[in-house]
């Protein structure tokens, strides 16, 4: 068990650390001087300025130094200022992460409410035509692009039949961007219960619960459903980290105010400070929340502490 | 973008390919199943648009004429014009190209790069496994769509730049599935009589792992067309990708939101050609797994 | 930082359980939805108009102007000029206050204007308030501008929101441009959740002096939440649902709107914005002026613009946009080159270029307001003389950026870009056409000195000349080709019911009669 949560968490911090090699790399990167492209605007800056600017960044030291500085910086949770504007990154993005995680969790709970009873229940009547048309269905929705399927919705319910709210971040502006990003992946967890039941059905152990006569809706509670969950609910961590990303495009679609506007607005203005900054939040939360879907998982299920 | 629910969904545990017998007759298993002839016709139906695009296409995709703006779908206009009076067949069928172009493009850097990491860390086994599998590990753990816009946000948006970062983005999937394959080949007897038999690494790796990972990466590669093809019009949706007056059908389905209330066919039809082809390679592979691994087939 | 994550956390559980908690609009506040945030409250810290909109709700400028854009008295009551042009001095009007409450005097000035210069972080727009050597305090409500040469841009720049008054409160404002704001402008600021909502109150002891408003007090409606609302479609929708009073409407929804009668439909006039081609000029093609003329007579922007944005935007012919001091259509006609596809093959073909062998360029252009679509449109416009244009889309401060990198690199295929520029005063062709260009673009001896008259010159039809001879040698070498006025956020769609909305000159909206 503690060896289980120690190596995951070994992981969880090596994927940090290389997040912030990244992100110190990152920037060195950009064909181009970065120090103007992100700081040209208006009036033309002056060479002394940039120079400062440059000093600022800290980009005259050597890489190795550079990134001594950032990780000494971020340690006290500074994460620099945006070019547009001069506002400080890491409030920037704290302040949206709430409507980033509440987006990505409704996402997930849609996908499990619709995913997990349609997956069961085609694996159950495996082999008729419900089952047909329900993986029929699956597989459509595993394959509707989600910017697509979020505009359909969009002018659907909110422009059209208003609805729905069209803008602002309250409870309802949220139903849209949480069905349309957990719609796709209700199709996924739909897809993997049922081959993760089937393969639980054909198990022994099932079939000598059937053997031994007992009832079949006893036999589905107290084996399949368990057992089949099995894979689903490990699979937790990789689909939060699947939510998330999804989420980027969908609040743009949406107008929905996360992190991922933040993010694609950073890209078009060059605004290098807010793209690093993205980067390390977003990884981050996507390996902490991973672990802590781990490891909760694994307490509750002992099976996993051989793995 | 969006690629990382596509391929989460394919088992990360490697199909049992290597034997012999389950390769035979899957051709035919695979045409038994009515997705994968589907599948295969929706892919044969955009090779064909792609090839022969020039001739196929009525009008060219970029010509532009103010008396034929926002035409509704006619004969003559099949899926109507848009707001520059181009028209949207002729685009669409040019599309099909671009995104071929994409699609193979993007998953030949994955799989090429992919493989090479996966063999590589099989083989060698060691200091060296663990430093790729666990760099691999961290990146899979970033997402795809972190690792692709973080590529877009330094090469600059473009298309070429956009399969280049969907292409990087999907490197530690392909890697961690090669590895895993090649793990199970290497611990059967024939790679170990071929070691004994004084086999050296390039031809141990290239004439015995490789052939035998090869139909798992072939299925791999199939799923991660339609995750690269979805991926790459996310990012050209979000104006990250193709740039005007490309006729790619991503950025063509953002042109058209403006245009909701009065031309709802400019992203009706981009729309739908996405999702298209990106099931049919979904359909495809999905046959070509259960035909390939009669197990878990019905 | 950890607590802040845990804060973030615990911030997301309360989002999905309670529901987010952003303030409902109540129903005395207008809601202003545009596609776009602001970047900051600081009136130094950035140069878009999304900015400038805001600050100009919150901030008092010493001067303001009148409906065709000319400077006139705001919190300066009166202000006279030294002979020799370089000392301004402004009588300041008594009881304007704070929104601390504390009284806007002379010290408010010389604290923004000291800002504006501090060497350490001078404002983006320093160049703008020209030779500044030093502000005197002369009295409370006297205070002097010393310059170091005459600058007669000075007097237009002062009633712009880039010279907006900081009261000298908000040095001591912790937060300062993000979350406080200390101006003395009719509405006050409340909070600012960015890429979501900005809301003001309106401040109850405003006094109007000269901003284009009838209400000489407060506003009449209790608040103003400016809204960020991407989707154009989505905005509309608001406004048919009440949800939103004033907003830009889809353009192509405008005519249709119109004729509705759903909602009235507001046209900015007197925007100061000009949007023209420039080249890269250190470098082949277009270091050769026929080659940049070739390009100015393959553009039809009157052909463009129908197509794009119907009549809602016109072909301008001048480098200085309508409303503007100087700007003259006949002239600028007569200087530049019109529409004429034949000449410009001709042109290209002296060049060396033809069907064979087209010419490759990269087209720049800025995101938004559908400059991308008229940019492909101009891009198959160039293809029929044999232009073979690369179009890139990018944000507006990468624009910038971007346009000077191209006329510093030295090789490499030719550059062209849509330019954007809103100036409320010629002074703008100096910013961008005196050594060493805004751009590091075209410059020579000759346009400086003929630029430096412009700044200089105080009588009116003297200024007015030498604005010509810059205008007249822009045009004829095509280094400024002017396109069409307006070009972005100046069309604004209102609920019926909303009376008073107006938008003053450079697109400021004023809200201070808005009534419903």
């Amino acid at each position: 068990m503690w060896q289980f949560i120690g190596r995951r968490v070994a992981l969880g911090v090596l994927t940090i650390f290389i997040t912030t090699v990244a992100v110190t790399l990152l920037i060195h990167l950009v064909p181009g001087d970065p120090v103007q492209i992100m700081y040209a605007q208006s009036q033309g800056t002056t060479p002394e300025q940039i120079e400062q600017i440059r000093t600022s960044l800290g980009l005259d030291r050597s890489i190795p130094e550079q990134y001594v500085r950032f990780v000494g910086r971020l340690l006290e949770g500074d994460l620099g200022v945006t070019v547009r504007g001069r506002q400080p990154v890491l409030d920037l993005l704290l302040q949206r992460l709430p409507n980033t995680l509440a987006l990505a969790f409704s996402a997930m709970a849609v996908a499990a409410v619709l995913g997990l009873p349609l997956g069961f229940l085609a694996a159950y009547r495996r082999g008729t035509m419900l089952d047909t048309a329900l993986m029929t269905l699956a597989i459509a929705g595993v394959s509707v692009p989600h910017f697509w399927l979020g505009l359909l919705l969009l002018f659907a319910f909110a422009v059209e039949l208003q609805w729905l709210p069209v803008a602002g971040t309250g409870p309802l502006n949220l139903v849209l961007p949480a069905l349309t990003l957990g719609l796709s992946n209700a199709a996924i967890v739909a897809r993997m219960t049922r081959s993760s039941m089937i393969d639980v059905m054909s198990q022994d152990f099932v079939r000598t619960a059937h053997a031994k006569g007992l009832p079949k809706a006893m036999v589905l509670e107290r084996h399949v459903l368990r057992a089949g969950l099995v894979p689903i609910i490990t699979m937790a961590g990789l689909q939060f980290a699947a939510m998330m990303g999804g989420a980027i495009v969908v609040e743009n679609i949406f107008a929905w105010n996360g992190v991922g506007r933040l993010a694609i607005e950073a890209i078009f203005q060059r605004d290098y400070p807010m793209i690093q900054g993205f980067i390390l939040v977003f990884a981050t939360v996507v390996v902490v929340m991973s672990i802590l879907l781990d490891v909760v998982y694994a307490l509750v299920d002992p099976r996993i502490r051989r793995g | 973008m969006l690629a990382d629910q596509t391929t989460a969904d394919l088992a990360s545990s490697p199909l049992e390919t290597g034997r012999p017998e389950a390769r035979s007759g899957f051709a035919a298993r695979l045409f038994r199943s009515p997705g994968g002839i589907i599948g295969l016709a929706i892919i044969a139906l955009l090779v064909i648009l792609a090839v022969f695009a020039d001739s196929l296409a009525p009008f060219s995709p970029t010509r532009m004429g103010a008396g034929r703006r926002l035409l509704e779908p006619s004969w003559r206009h099949l899926a109507g014009t848009d707001e520059f009076g181009r028209d949207m067949f002729s685009r669409i069928v040019h599309g099909a190209r671009l995104t071929l172009k994409i699609g193979a493009i993007a998953v030949g850097i994955s799989l090429a790069a992919g493989l090479t990491i996966g063999l590589i860390a099989a083989y060698a086994r060691g200091i060296v496994e663990a430093v790729l599998m666990r760099l691999s590990d961290v990146l899979f753990s970033f997402t795809e769509t972190l690792i692709a816009l973080a590529c877009v946000a330094v090469l600059g948006p473009s298309l070429e730049n956009a399969m280049v970062a969907v292409g990087l983005a999907g490197i530690p999937y392909y890697a961690r599935t090669a590895y895993a394959s090649a793990l199970v080949e290497v611990s059967k007897p024939y790679f170990e009589a071929a070691i004994a038999a004084g086999a050296g690494p390039v031809r141990l790796v290239l004439l015995h792992l490789l052939p035998n990972i090869l139909p798992t990466m072939v299925v791999v590669a199939t799923l991660g067309l339609s995750s690269a093809i979805l991926a790459a019009a996310g990012l050209s949706f979000l104006g990250l990708g193709a740039q005007p007056p490309a006729p790619e059908w991503g950025a063509m389905l953002s042109a058209g939101r403006d245009f909701f209330n009065r031309a709802p066919w400019l992203m009706l039809y981009p729309g739908l050609s996405i999702a298209l082809v990106v099931l049919a390679f979904n359909l495809l592979g999905d046959a070509m797994r259960e035909a390939l691994d009669p197990r878990g087939a019905d | 930082m950890k607590q802040s994550i845990r804060k973030a956390l615990v911030s997301a559980a309360a989002t999905i359980l309670l529901g987010g908690i952003a303030p409902a609009a109540s129903a005395r506040d207008i809601v202003w939805a545009r596609y776009g945030d602001m970047d900051t409250l600081d009136p130094h810290r950035a140069t878009s108009t999304l900015s400038l909109q805001v600050w100009s709700l919150v901030y008092d400028t010493l001067l303001a102007v009148d409906a065709t854009g000319k400077p006139v008295p705001n919190v300066a009551r009166s202000w006279t000029t030294s002979t020799d042009g370089t000392e301004y001095t402004f009588k300041l009007n008594e009881g304007v206050v704070c929104h601390d409450g504390t009284p806007l005097d002379a010290n408010d000035v010389k604290y923004t204007v000291d800002r504006a210069f501090d060497t350490s972080n001078p404002s983006l727009t320093k160049a703008s308030w020209g030779p500044v050597t030093s502000v005197e305090v002369i009295d409370p409500l006297t205070v002097t501008i010393k310059l170091d040469k005459p600058f007669v841009a000075l007097v237009p720049f002062l009633a712009d929101s880039f010279s907006s008054i900081i009261c000298d409160s908000s040095k001591d404002a912790p937060g300062f441009g993000s979350t406080a704001a200390i101006g003395s402008g009719p509405w006050k600021f409340v909070s600012w959740t960015k890429g979501d909502r900005i809301v003001l109150t309106g401040n109850t002891s405003y006094r109007n002096f000269g901003k284009l408003a009838e209400n000489k007090g407060a506003p009449y409606m209790e608040g103003l939440v400016i809204t960020t609302v991407p989707e154009p479609q989505a905005r509309l929708a608001g406004l048919k649902t009440g949800a939103i009073q004033i907003a830009e409407p889809p353009l192509d929804d405008v005519p249709a709107l119109k004729q509705s009668g759903d909602l009235k439909i507001v046209i900015a006039g007197n925007t100061g914005q000009n949007v023209f081609w420039e080249f890269a000029v250190h470098r082949p093609p277009f270091n050769d002026p026929r080659a940049r003329r070739a390009v100015a007579h393959a553009t039809d922007a009157a052909a463009a613009i129908d197509l794009i944005y119907g009549d809602l935007s016109l072909p301008e012919k001048c480098p200085i946009s309508r409303g503007v001091f100087g700007n003259d259509q006949e002239f600028c006609a007569r200087h530049g080159q019109s529409y004429d596809p034949e000449k410009a093959r001709a042109l290209l073909a002296e060049l060396g270029y033809g069907p064979d062998k087209p010419l490759e360029v990269t087209m720049i252009a800025w995101t938004g307001g559908k400059r991308d679509k008229l940019a492909e449109v101009f891009q198959s416009q160039l293809a029929e003389v044999g232009i073979t244009a690369r179009i890139e889309i990018m944000d507006i401060g990468t624009m910038n950026a971007r346009v000077r990198q191209e006329n510093e690199k030295r090789d490499g295929i030719g550059s062209l870009d849509m330019m954007t520029w809103s100036w409320f005063d010629p002074d703008i062709l100096y910013a961008l056409w005196h050594s060493p260009g805004a751009y590091r673009g075209y410059t020579s001896s000759e346009l400086d000195a003929m630029l430096e008259k412009t700044r200089v010159l105080s009588d009116q039809a003297e200024r007015e000349a030498a604005v010509r001879d810059v205008m007249a040698y822009l045009l004829e070498n095509a280094i400024h080709v002017p396109l069409y006025t307006p070009g972005w956020e100046w069309v604004f769609a209102v609920r019926p019911e909303v009376t008073g909305f107006k938008v003053a000159p450079f697109v400021y909206p004023v809200f201070n009669d808005v009534r419903f």
